[in-house]
């Protein structure tokens, strides 16, 4: 206390204090009250008289109290500490216009919110180099993209340009940022903000665009769920996220989303609100409701480039599901440099064969965002429905997988297409068949082919670019996106030079930072130097250019002789009468493991195994690789990007013990 | 000798960048100033108290929208740097002891006890008189304005408080027919200042809830609290909060090398009182121009 002394050399007691505190702080000059103007006028006769409302020092309140000077400094100074409030200084910032030293408006502590405990623990999981972030920075890779901002920019733009188009709806620029903005006070009007996961299960179309801007305009994390997955996979994904919401369809075709959902409510914790596109349903939110309702969102602040926005699964349902965070700089920043690349401009119209739910369908939406381009929406992929979009939408680039050409080509629809609006296709999710490479860019009057490699974990990590040798493409995934380093490794991690095969190694400014709640995932994904292990096998080629051989886990192994069976398949891929194969691994007591070819029959009458290796060895292949078993099945289980799920082709062919 | 003397301080002061400065009647203040608050309670042989004051804003500290920042336009520093020389002026020149009254705490008072009132000694030395505003001094040509004090053994003749009161205003006076305030208890935003003006324009009644404008102003509680805060966390997280918040933070580097800033006054009573901000030479810009009409 005062001088050193301590309460019991002084002789206060809180019993003093609670009896004396409030004539010291009465007496004291927290509370001054003059009369007249007697300093100025030399009144001391009235200043002596009124001494007491000017306030009076501690030694005239002891002596007016009967404590000692002392004891009144103790009680005045604890009494001022105990009754004045802490932090109400902060209210002169609210003072002036209400602004700090910058535009933004004051918003007091209280008023700002927080983020949960479960939105900390995600943004826990971006862990970057610190080094690599300098240099993402400095290079520009890394800048101040969000959606938001670009939304906005284009808004205020071309604020008329069509952002999203469909068979029922044409959005500009200015009403998809009016929409969005509603759609995200709804949406803050149930209680979610900054951080939180919000788990969207829509098919391709304008509400999918609106509910993912609204999600990041309010600073959330949108989570996609494939629109095949039913309750096993809703309450897998929905539980990891800890999604707070959940936004679907009302009904689907042969599936009720909300109601499925609605009854996993209670075996889902921080799942508070489903949200549902279309006819009504009980317990849950009306999307329309939302939308409509709107509500002011100025005060709340906009998301920053280092947030999370996405929170994507890669191998969707098991126990320990790979969860992607990506925040707006790796992704954005990789969008924003890789429109350049591919000559995208806002006088594009951009359709995805490939879903939102999907990176390669959002990275699409990515890259036309950010140049103010129009996303031409195709709801589900069938390639009767793909071609009449392309018809009466004349899109300018196409985002395809190779199956959706293959599909395409295979029903007759390319051939029958007027493709001279489209001036780029980029086709990604799996690696491309030569032929139909060729095939597809010989059907392109004005336009050109082009191979994407990305993952999840990197959207666009590799593509070939428009003016490239059509050659080029067809053999290749092409070069590394700004910002992107890839090398080529052996199995010892040593770098592999032109023509050798090894694993794809990647890391740069687009690679996502640790997968979330995973550790034994994150464990083995990365290298020290921080090279994300892709799994996919490639190889060096001229130009610098990267093919995409296969993935390490296909690789067979037939009694030591290890090989890639993707050339095989492209072959079988070729065949009359096949639709679809694939060659997987099955075990064997003897060699370990034999290969197994897969096949869709094209027609009634399937080719046999003997057909299929005569068909083989008369283009070339050797003996030791062909298949020793064939499986017919009528269709391949596939992934969103129409990929081959060969993992689920092994578990299917392996004998249940 | 005295008025040359008197007109030499005077003149350095004014040189100095003081806009006024006068001398205190040393036995009206011992009459005002409570016993340990005496100018001989800090040197003995005082016999003249000089009060001086510089300009308080710029027009623009005035009108910047971040009233936050607005508290970087402070003077005060100036003040005090004017009577620190005017000390070393007076030994220099004249060989009498003298001693820069600093503006501080009652090193055994506790925080809101001042060691001396500077108010009392620049109203009594006649430049600048109580206002409605919690008794903020205000000038009629000045303005709002800083003040600081030198004490010395030299004798000088005393001036007197000045004639009139400028405050309140004509426009305040009328505002407060109306409804009952001025503009200072309007915009006061805890509402700590009110009163009433007589008859004739001149002030009746000034009351100052100290209380509510230290609790948001000063914030002397607001170290202590913060250790207090951080010694009952729960944890090492929690503490690091405690401590190094950015609020905290900032109090800690006003702890350090800090100046002026955040903690000082809300100033909203000034900002809104037309004497403080709008008297004829109340910032640079009018002086500059009252001196060219003049030249």
């Amino acid at each position: 206390m005062a001088r050193g002394l301590r309460f019991s050399q002084v002789g206060v007691t809180e019993a003093m204090i609670a009896a004396y505190a409030d004539i010291v702080w009465k007496m004291s000059n927290n509370v001054q009250v003059r009369r007249g103007d007697p300093v100025r006028k030399l009144e001391f006769g009235r200043i002596e008289a009124e001494r007491a409302d000017l306030g009076m020092s501690d030694a005239q309140i002891a002596q007016a109290i009967g404590l000692t000077r002392d004891q009144v400094l103790v009680i005045r100074l604890l009494t001022e500490v105990r009754r004045f409030r802490r932090r109400s200084y902060q209210r002169l910032y609210e003072l002036g216009r209400g602004h700090r030293f910058n535009p933004q408006r004051y918003l007091p502590h209280e008023a700002r919110g927080g983020y949960t405990a479960q939105a900390l623990a995600l943004r826990e999981a971006l862990r970057f180099d610190p080094d690599a972030v300098g240099r993402f920075i400095a290079g520009g890779f890394w800048a101040d993209d969000t959606l938001t901002r670009w939304l906005a920019m284009h808004a205020a733009g071309t604020p008329a340009r069509a952002a999203v188009k469909d068979r029922h709806t044409e959005l500009g620029y200015e009403e998809l940022r009016a929409r969005s903005e509603s759609f995200a006070a709804g949406l803050r009007a149930l209680g979610l903000g900054r951080g939180d996961v919000v788990s969207v299960q829509l098919p391709n179309g304008a509400e999918f665009l609106i509910a993912y801007l609204a999600i990041a305009r309010l600073g959330a994390v949108m989570s996609t769920i494939h629109m095949p997955y039913r309750s096993a996979e809703l309450k897998t994904l929905l539980a990891h996220a800890h999604a707070r919401a959940l936004i679907c369809l009302g009904t689907a075709k042969d599936f009720a989303p909300a109601a499925a959902a609605l009854a996993l409510k209670p075996q889902l914790p921080a799942l508070e609100h489903v949200i549902a596109l279309g006819a009504p349903v009980d317990g849950a939110a009306s999307y329309a409701a939302l939308l409509e309702a709107g509500g002011e969102l100025s005060e709340h602040p906009a998301p920053s480039p280092a947030d999370p926005f996405l929170l994507l699964y890669t191998s969707g349902t098991s126990d320990s599901p790979k969860a992607v965070p990506h925040t707006y700089q790796t992704l954005l920043g990789n969008a924003r440099l890789s429109a350049g690349e591919h000559r995208i401009t806002g006088g594009d119209i951009v359709l995805s064969a490939a879903p939102y739910s999907h990176l390669f369908g959002l990275y699409s939406f990515h890259l036309a965002t950010s140049v103010g381009a129009t996303n031409l929406v195709l709801p589900a992929f069938t390639p009767a429905d793909c071609a009449q979009a392309i018809a009466s939408g004349r899109p300018t680039v196409l985002f395809v997988a190779p199956a959706h050409l293959a599909a395409m080509l295979k029903a007759g629809l390319l051939d029958a297409l007027d493709l001279s609006s489209v001036r780029l296709v980029i086709a990604s999710g799996s690696a491309c068949p030569q032929e139909l490479a060729r095939a597809v860019a010989a059907r392109l009057p004005n336009g050109c082919f082009s191979q994407l490699w990305g993952m999840t974990e990197t959207q666009a990590g590799l593509y070939t670019r428009p003016g490239d040798p059509p050659e080029t493409a067809a053999l290749s995934a092409g070069r590394p996106s700004p910002g992107a380093e890839v090398r080529i490794v052996d199995a010892e991690g040593t770098p592999l030079g032109s023509g050798a095969e090894g694993e794809l190694q990647v890391r740069g400014s687009l690679l996502f930072p640790c997968y979330f709640d995973n550790p034994a995932a994150n464990e083995s994904a990365f290298t020290a130097e921080g090279w994300f292990r892709t799994g996919d096998l490639a190889c060096w080629e001229a130009g610098g250019n990267v093919r995409i051989t296969g993935r390490i886990k296909d690789v067979i192994n037939r009694g030591g002789f290890k090989y890639n069976p993707r050339d095989i398949e492209d072959l079988l891929d070729a065949h009359p009468r096949v639709m679809q194969a694939a060659v997987v691994p099955v075990a064997d007591a003897v060699l370990g493991e034999r290969a197994c070819c897969v096949i869709v029959p094209r027609g009634a009458s399937a080719p046999t195994l003997e057909e299929l290796c005569a068909y083989l060895l008369e283009r070339g292949v050797a003996r030791n690789k062909l298949p020793e078993r064939l499986e017919i099945v009528a269709e391949m289980p596939l992934t969103p990007t129409r990929k081959i799920i060969k993992g689920m082709l092994r578990e299917r062919l392996t004998p249940r013990s | 000798m005295s008025d040359e003397a008197k007109a030499k301080i005077i003149g350095y002061c004014l040189r100095k960048g003081a806009l006024a400065a006068g001398v205190a009647d040393l036995d009206a203040i011992d009459l005002v100033a409570p016993p340990g608050h005496r100018p001989r309670d800090i040197l003995p042989n005082v016999r003249s108290v000089i009060a001086l004051g510089v300009g308080g804003q710029t027009q623009g500290a005035w009108s910047v929208p971040s009233k936050a920042f607005a508290y970087f336009g402070s003077t005060e520093g100036r003040a005090y740097s004017v009577a620190y020389g005017c000390a070393f002026y007076i030994e220099n020149a004249f060989g009498a002891r003298s001693v820069y009254c600093p503006p501080d705490m009652d090193p055994e008072g506790g925080a809101r006890i001042p060691l001396q009132s500077l108010k009392l000694h620049a109203e009594l030395a006649g430049i600048g008189a109580r206002s409605l505003a919690g008794d903020i001094l205000l000038h009629p040509e000045f303005g709002y304005m800083y003040y600081a004090s030198v004490f010395t053994e030299l004798w000088l003749p005393p001036d007197r408080p000045l004639e009139s009161n400028p405050c309140p205003a004509p426009s305040c006076v009328e505002m407060h027919r109306k409804t009952g305030q001025t503009p200072c208890m309007r915009f006061c935003p805890v509402q700590c200042l009110s009163g009433e003006i007589d008859e004739h324009g001149q002030q009746a009644e000034m009351r100052y809830d100290m209380a509510k404008c230290a609790e948001m102003t000063q914030q002397y509680e607001a170290v202590p609290g913060m250790l207090a805060e951080a010694l009952a966390a729960p944890d090492a997280g929690a503490r690091e909060e405690a401590l190094f918040d950015p609020d905290n933070s900032l109090l800690w580097y006003k702890m350090s090398v800090g100046s002026g800033g955040l903690l000082a006054q809300c100033f909203e009573c000034m900002r809104v009182c037309p004497i403080a901000t709008r008297a004829p030479l109340a910032d640079p810009i009018r002086r500059a121009q009252a001196a060219g009409k003049k030249g």
